[in-house]
């Protein structure tokens, strides 16, 4: 065929390939401590919303509102670029000479985590909410505490539910690792781009790039699948 | 054990209980009775404080239980059984009876199991202690309900409709563990509609109304000769 002559496949994935296996490390890192990291923050962006206290709900809710209101890339570059630049010279002003920096993936890692966390918080907390009531009083007049209560009998219970979405959120978060490329990590798309602003090989490497993530997303999606069916049937 | 005096409790501008005083002996079997809506679980509920009082004073052993008394301890030692059974899904059931006893009253897990089997055993329900109660009746796992109460050896038990949920054929079973119960001397008060029983196991019987007591006595005063017109128009209305 016409177009495959003129295409670079063989020569494109003899150099690209070996570097996107790299990248994969650079994804799976990301995503395995942005993703328990964004578990944490929701766990405790949800009990802090369900809290009796006012000033703590509000606060939360703000902070949710902020981050839910900017664009994951805009945080990135944020947290990447200005909070730095921010922390110099705030020591400036206070008569320390430093030279903070955060390393490109810690605040890629950072990033994703607290986006992902706003969001998951979420769903964390419908889920504690869909736990009947009853729960919770049949373990209060066994003589458990408040939060024993919670966090030995509501939250088992409620993350049996949201596995699912939160599987959704792990594979939308692979994805979103690609936004790190901005911020200098490593990542598959960075690796891709200077392949292809080298060698001209445009059309390969980004098709290699896209199968590259279909690699890993759709054996991940279906394992979510299986995992959502024996939860189900169990 | 408890005494009750002016009781009130208000949901806004609903007031649930009116004025309510009463007193509950040790090992006393206090059935309470009235139509829905009368304030029978709400005045239950404030006993353990799952419902705050707005008005009024409650004495546990002499003590107010809003400002004197450890919630906690309190809730050891007068248990409660719930018309929905509320029982923990994810254990089984040897483990939703042991699990208080373990955690809260720091007893050994061995200790904690045999004590379960007993509890299961005068339940009848001894063969399903490594079933998850999806799989059992709502009869059984109203039974294991009542073990899960008696595992922390309370004092008092307090049943909210024990029998509301169930199919009717399997009344009957609940009602033989709460009557052996009774028979044992454990303290209880029990909200039900369950006439029979209130007539039958009682020390006493309370009519409730519209968040007022309007009538109380032995279950023959009551049952036979009712003074009060409500209590006669309820009555005639449910047996």
């Amino acid at each position: 065929m016409n177009l495959l002559s003129q295409l670079h496949f063989a020569k494109a994935a003899e150099l690209l390939i070996p570097s996107l296996l790299s990248g994969f490390g650079v994804v799976i890192k990301a995503t395995i401590f942005g993703f328990l990291l964004a578990i944490v923050l929701g766990m405790v962006i949800a009990i802090g919303r369900l809290s009796q206290l006012k000033p703590i709900r509000g606060v939360l809710y703000l902070f949710l509102e902020l981050i839910r209101g900017t664009p994951l890339l805009v945080q990135l570059v944020y947290i990447y670029y200005v909070v730095p630049l921010l922390l110099n010279l705030l020591a400036g002003i206070l008569g320390f000479k430093t030279d903070v920096q955060i390393a490109s993936l810690t605040a890629g890692i950072i990033g994703i985590g607290i986006n992902y966390g706003c969001y998951m918080s979420e769903v964390i907390r419908a889920s504690i909410l869909s736990v009947d009531k009853g729960q919770t009083e049949a373990a209060l007049v066994l003589g458990l505490g408040k939060y024993e209560a919670l966090f030995r009998i509501v939250i088992p219970q409620a993350f049996r539910s949201i596995i699912p979405s939160l599987g959704n959120y792990l594979v939308m978060m692979v994805k979103d690792t690609s936004l790190l490329a901005y911020v200098a990590v490593n990542e598959l798309l960075l690796r891709t781009q200077n392949f292809a602003s080298q060698t001209f090989l445009t059309i390969e490497a980004y098709t290699y790039l896209a199968l590259a993530y279909l690699i890993i997303s759709i054996p991940l999606s279906h394992l979510i699948k299986y995992v959502e069916y024996k939860l189900k049937t169990n | 054990m408890f005494s009750i005096f002016n009781l009130e409790k208000k949901y806004g501008d609903l007031e649930v209980l009116k004025d309510i005083s009463m007193y509950i002996g040790e090992g006393e079997v206090v059935c309470i009775i009235g139509p829905s809506g009368s304030g029978k679980s709400t005045l239950l509920r404030c006993l353990n404080l799952l419902e705050l009082q707005t008005g009024g004073k409650i004495f546990y052993y002499g003590k107010n239980i809003d400002a004197e008394l450890d919630t906690k301890k309190l809730r050891r030692e007068v248990g409660m059984v719930f018309q929905k059974f509320n029982l923990f899904p994810m254990f089984t059931v040897l483990k939703n009876i042991t699990y208080a006893p373990m955690h809260v009253n720091k007893m050994k897990k061995e200790d904690a199991e045999k004590l379960a089997m007993e509890l299961l055993t005068k339940v009848g329900l001894a063969d399903k202690a490594d079933v998850y109660p999806v799989k059992l009746s709502g009869g059984q796992q109203q039974r294991v309900a009542i073990a899960r109460a008696l595992a922390m050896n309370p004092k008092m038990l307090l049943f909210d409709e024990p029998t509301s949920a169930l199919d009717p054929e399997l009344v009957g079973d609940v009602l033989a563990v709460m009557k052996q119960l009774a028979a044992d001397g454990m303290g209880m008060v029990v909200v039900t509609h369950e006439m029979g029983f209130a007539r039958e196991v009682s020390d006493r019987v309370i009519f409730m109304d519209k968040g007022y007591i309007v009538e109380e006595g032995t279950p023959d005063k009551i049952f036979n000769n009712p003074e009060n017109p409500r209590t006669q128009e309820f009555l005639a209305r449910v047996l």
